[in-house]
C-alpha cells in the first residue's frame, strides 16, 4: 500500500485514507451493539489504554503545570498580577493544554500500542483465527479498543489537568509565595464549569479520544501483515493523530466559542 | 447438477467442490476445480507451492469466494450463506493455522477456552473440565498456565489443535501442520491427527508437502496443479500412476510440467543476442 | 481468571481516579465554592461597596492571612453588602472595635479584607459584627489620594470651593487632584453637566492654605502620563485679587481627547513630513550628480 501511495497524488491519497477511515468508523459503529457481549474485553482494554497511560499523563501534567506556574508568575509579576497565576494556569490547562497535550501523549503511548498490537494480530493470523472461530474481529478487537480510547481520554485529561493545577500551585504558592486563598479564589472566580470544564475539557477530549483511537485501530486493522507494515502503520498513527488533534483543536475552539 | 449434488451431500462427501474458478490479481488459481472430501476420512491436498492449497481451505470456510462454481459444506453452499449462517457453520469447523495463531494476550488455558467463552455461557467448572480434557488429549494439560510466547512451535501447534477441537467439530482443516517441526514434534502431530480421526470420527483435510508423513496418515490424496486436480488416489499408489505431474512431484524433479523457469520473455532477446535485434 | 480480575480492579481504579479528578476540577477550581480550612469562627461586616471582593478571598491582619471571606450576600431592601469572614480559631484576640477595610493587592491584584485593630479589651467571637468598615474605593479615588489631595486632608485644614466650566472633562472624576505647579492643592469635589450652558461644571475644593491664587487663573485638565488618571491644573494669572469661596475660574482648557492628541501629532508629523519630502527632493536631485 505504501508503494502505491507514493505514486498517487498526496492529496488524493490522504482523502482516500480519510474516506476509508470513515467507512471503517461505520463498520465499528455497526459492530458496537454486537460487541456488548465482549464487555470484559473492553474493560481489559480500558486498563491497557487508560490505566497504563496514567504514569506518563500524571508526570507530564505535573511538569506542564509547574512550568506554567513559573512562567506566568514572572510575566504577571511585571503587572503586579501574580494573584491571577492560578486562574491563568487553570484556564490554559482546561481550554487548550489539557486536551491537546493529553491527546498527543495518548496517541504516542496508547495509540501506537493499539496499532502495533492489532497489526501483529493480523500478521500472525490471530484476526483470521477469530473469524474462523466465528468471532467477529471488528466486534472483538476493534470496538473494545475504540470504546476504551473514547472513555479513557476524558478521564486521563481530567487527571492531567488536576496534576497541572497541583504543579502550578506547588510552584506559585509553595515556592514563589502567591497567597493560597488568592490562588484558589481567583481560579474559582474565573473558571466556569460549563464553558471551561465541560465544553473545553470534556468535549475536546472526547472528540480527541474518538479520533485517536479510530486512527489507531484503523491503521492496525488495515496494516500490511509484515513487520515493515506494522512499523509503517505505527508511524502513521502518530503522524495522523497529531495532525488531527491540532487541526481539530482549532476547529473545536472556534466552534465552541 | 445442483440437485444431484444436494442429493448426494448426505452420504459420502462432506465437502463437495464443483466447477470452482477463482482468479486472483489476474492469475487463475482454480480452473473449474472438482473435488470431494469424504466423510470420516483423512484427505490430503498436495501440490507445488503457490497452487492455492491454502486458498482452497479459505474457500471451504467461506473466507474467500470463487468467481464461479460452488463449494458445498454439509449440504450448504458456502458462497450463499448469510454472515450469521456462515458463523454458525464455522463453529462446526476447526481450523489449524500454519503459524498456530494463538491469541498472544491469553495463556494456553484461556486460548483453548476462548471459543467456549465467546459462544456459550457455560459455568466456569464445565469450561475448565472441557479445556483440561482437550489439553490432556494433546498432552499439554501441564502447560495450561504458560503464555503463547513460552511455547515451542510444536507445542503451540498442539495448543491450536486443542482449541480447534474444543467444540468437537465435524471437520478440521489443517494448514501445513508439519512445517518447521522436528521429527519428534512431527510424529506427535501425526499421531494426534490420526487419533482424532479414529476416535472422534472427525473428517480431516490436510494441506501439506511431506509425502512420508502423508503416507502414514491420509486415506486419500489429491494432487493439485495449474488450478486442477491432476491426480488422486490413496497415498501408497498415487506416486505410481504414471502421470508426469506425479512423477515430478513425488520424484522431486527440478524441471517438468512445473517449469523451473518462471514464465518470462525470450531469454536471448532479453540479453540482446537475438539476430533480429542486431 | 485471576488475570481478568486484576484487570478489572486496575480499570476500576483508573475510572475512579479519573472521575475523582473530574469532580475535583469541577468543584474545587470553579465557581462552585467549597471552603476548606481548620477550625474557625465567623464574624459579620457590612460594606457599602465590596468592589471586586470575591468569596474565599483572604482576610489579613498586618498583611498576614488569618482567614478568608466565606460569603458575600446582599440583603433584600438594603444597599449594603453583608460579608461573612471566616477567621482561624488561632486568631481569637481581635478587638471588637477593629476596622474591616477592603484593600487591593497591587494595581491589578485581587481584593482582600484587612483588619485594623482597635483598642477595645473585648475580643470578637463567633457571630459578632464588625461595626467599623471601610468599603472598597474606586481606583480614581485611590489615585486621587495617592496624588496627595485626599478629601480628608482637605477637611483638616478647611477648604473653599471654586467652580470652572469645561467643554469636555474627559475621564475626570470626583476625587481627582487639583494641582498647581505640579503640587496637589485640593481635589475635585463635584462634576456636573450644566443643563443651560451644555458644558460640564467642575467644583473643586482647594485647601485654605492656598488662598492667594489670582482670580484670573486658568484651569486645565491634564493627564498624568499616557495611562494615568486626569487632574485639574491651575495656571496662576496676574490679577491682584485672590480666589474666594464660590468663585468661578473663567479661563479653562478642556481635556484633550486621545483622538485629538493623535490628530495633532499626525498633523505636525505631516508638516514635518513635507519638510522631509523637500529634503528628499534635494537628495534625489543630488544623486545623479554624485553618480556623475
Amino acid at each position: 500500500m505504501s508503494a502505491r501511495m507514493g505514486h498517487e497524488n498526496v492529496v488524493m491519497g490522504s482523502l482516500a485514507q480519510i474516506g476509508r477511515c470513515g467507512l471503517f468508523l461505520l463498520r465499528i459503529l455497526s459492530a458496537t451493539p454486537r460487541s456488548m457481549r465482549h464487555l470484559t474485553e473492553t474493560v481489559r482494554q480500558l486498563w491497557f489504554v487508560g490505566g497504563l497511560s496514567l504514569t506518563i499523563i500524571m508526570t507530564c501534567g505535573l511538569f506542564v503545570g509547574m512550568v506554567l506556574g513559573l512562567q506566568l508568575y514572572h510575566v504577571l509579576a511585571i503587572f503586579g498580577g501574580t494573584s491571577a497565576t492560578g486562574s491563568v494556569v487553570a484556564l490554559a490547562v482546561y481550554r487548550e493544554l489539557g486536551p491537546v497535550v493529553t491527546g498527543l501523549l495518548f496517541a504516542g503511548r496508547a495509540g501506537t500500542s493499539i496499532t502495533a498490537e492489532i497489526g501483529l494480530m493480523r500478521a500472525t493470523d490471530q484476526i483470521a483465527a477469530m473469524e474462523m472461530m466465528a468471532v467477529d474481529p471488528i466486534a472483538y478487537v476493534a470496538v473494545p479498543r475504540f470504546l476504551a480510547g473514547l472513555i479513557a481520554m476524558p478521564l486521563l485529561c481530567c487527571v492531567f489537568c488536576g496534576m497541572s493545577i497541583f504543579g502550578g500551585h506547588l510552584v506559585a504558592v509553595d515556592w514563589l509565595g502567591v497567597d493560597n486563598g488568592t490562588f484558589w479564589s481567583n481560579m474559582t472566580a474565573n473558571v466556569n464549569v460549563w464553558d471551561d470544564v465541560i465544553n473545553g475539557l470534556i468535549w475536546k477530549s472526547l472528540v480527541f479520544g474518538a479520533v485517536i483511537s479510530l486512527i489507531a485501530v484503523f491503521q492496525g486493522y488495515t496494516t500490511a501483515p509484515t513487520s515493515e507494515g506494522v512499523a509503517y502503520a505505527t508511524t502513521r498513527t502518530v503522524v495522523a493523530s497529531s495532525i488531527a488533534i491540532l487541526a481539530l483543536d482549532f476547529v473545536l475552539t472556534a466552534f465552541l466559542m | 447438477m445442483i440437485d444431484t449434488v444436494q442429493a448426494q451431500s448426505d452420504d459420502r462427501a462432506l465437502v463437495r467442490i464443483r466447477g470452482l474458478t477463482t482468479v486472483l490479481n489476474g492469475k487463475v488459481v482454480f480452473d473449474k476445480l472438482d473435488l470431494d472430501i469424504p466423510r470420516g476420512k483423512v484427505t490430503a491436498i498436495m501440490g507445488p507451492s503457490g497452487t492455492g492449497k491454502t486458498t482452497l481451505l479459505k474457500h471451504i470456510t467461506g473466507q474467500m469466494r470463487g468467481d464461479a462454481g460452488q463449494v458445498w459444506v454439509a449440504g450448504k453452499n458456502v458462497a450463499e450463506l448469510s454472515r450469521d449462517a456462515l458463523f454458525e457453520l464455522r463453529e462446526r469447523i476447526g481450523y489449524l493455522f500454519q503459524n498456530s495463531a494463538l491469541l498472544t494476550d491469553f495463556d494456553v488455558f484461556e486460548n483453548v477456552a476462548f471459543p467456549l467463552r465467546q459462544h456459550t455461557k457455560l459455568p466456569e467448572v464445565l469450561i475448565r473440565n472441557i479445556v483440561l480434557t482437550k489439553l490432556q488429549a494433546v498432552g499439554l494439560r501441564g502447560a495450561s498456565s504458560l503464555m503463547p510466547s513460552e511455547l515451542s512451535g510444536g507445542m503451540a501447534r498442539r495448543v491450536a489443535l486443542a482449541r480447534a477441537i474444543v467444540f468437537d467439530p465435524m471437520l478440521i482443516l489443517y494448514d501445513e501442520p508439519f512445517v518447521g517441526l522436528d521429527p519428534i514434534a512431527l510424529n506427535q502431530v501425526l499421531k494426534l491427527i490420526r487419533t482424532l480421526n479414529e476416535t472422534l470420527g472427525i473428517t480431516s483435510v490436510l494441506v501439506a508437502h511431506e509425502l512420508e508423513a502423508i503416507k502414514q496418515v491420509a486415506d486419500l490424496v489429491y494432487l493439485i496443479a495449474n488450478g486442477k486436480v491432476v491426480a488422486q488416489g490413496d497415498p501408497k499408489s498415487i506416486a505410481d500412476n504414471g502421470s508426469p505431474w506425479t512423477s515430478q512431484f513425488f520424484g522431486g524433479e527440478a524441471d517438468g510440467p512445473v517449469p523451473f523457469q518462471y514464465p518470462a520473455d525470450d531469454y536471448a532477446e532479453a540479453l540482446g543476442f537475438k539476430q533480429g535485434a542486431a | 481468571m485471576s488475570q481478568r480480575k486484576s484487570y478489572a480492579v486496575g480499570t476500576g481504579l483508573f475510572i475512579v481516579l479519573g472521575f475523582a479528578a473530574l469532580a475535583y476540577l469541577a468543584t474545587q477550581t470553579t465557581s462552585v465554592v467549597n471552603s476548606h480550612q481548620g477550625a474557625s469562627y465567623t464574624v459579620d461586616a457590612q460594606f457599602a461597596n465590596v468592589g471586586q471582593l470575591k468569596e474565599r478571598a483572604p482576610v489579613k491582619v498586618a498583611g498576614v492571612r488569618v482567614g478568608q471571606v466565606e460569603s458575600i450576600t446582599l440583603e433584600a431592601g438594603k444597599d449594603v453588602a453583608d460579608v461573612k469572614l471566616s477567621i482561624d480559631k488561632k486568631f481569637n484576640q481581635i478587638p471588637t472595635d477593629s476596622t474591616a477595610v477592603i484593600y487591593t493587592s497591587g494595581l491589578l491584584g485581587d481584593q482582600y479584607v484587612g483588619l485594623q485593630f482597635g483598642t477595645a479589651k473585648n475580643y470578637l467571637a463567633n457571630g459578632a459584627q464588625l461595626v467599623l468598615t471601610r468599603s472598597t474605593q474606586p481606583l480614581e479615588e485611590m489615585l486621587g489620594k495617592f496624588f496627595g489631595a485626599g478629601g480628608a486632608a482637605d477637611a483638616i485644614g478647611g477648604s473653599y470651593k471654586v467652580t470652572a466650566h469645561f467643554t469636555n472633562i474627559g475621564a475626570l472624576t470626583v476625587g481627582a487632584p487639583v494641582k498647581m505647579a505640579g503640587v496637589a492643592i485640593g481635589s475635585v469635589s463635584d462634576v456636573k453637566a450644566d443643563p443651560v450652558k451644555l458644558d460640564a461644571t467642575v467644583t473643586m475644593s482647594i485647601n485654605n492654605r492656598y488662598n492667594q491664587i489670582p482670580d484670573d487663573s486658568a484651569a486645565a485638565i491634564f493627564t498624568s502620563g499616557l495611562i494615568g488618571s486626569q487632574y485639574v491644573a491651575i495656571q496662576p494669572g496676574g490679577s491682584p485679587n485672590s480666589l474666594k469661596e464660590g468663585d468661578q475660574l473663567v479661563l479653562t482648557q478642556s481635556a484633550m481627547q486621545l483622538e485629538d492628541l493623535i490628530g495633532k501629532f499626525l498633523v505636525s508629523g505631516s508638516s514635518s513630513g513635507s519638510n522631509n519630502a523637500g529634503g528628499n527632493g534635494n537628495g534625489s536631485s543630488n544623486q545623479p550628480a554624485g553618480k556623475h
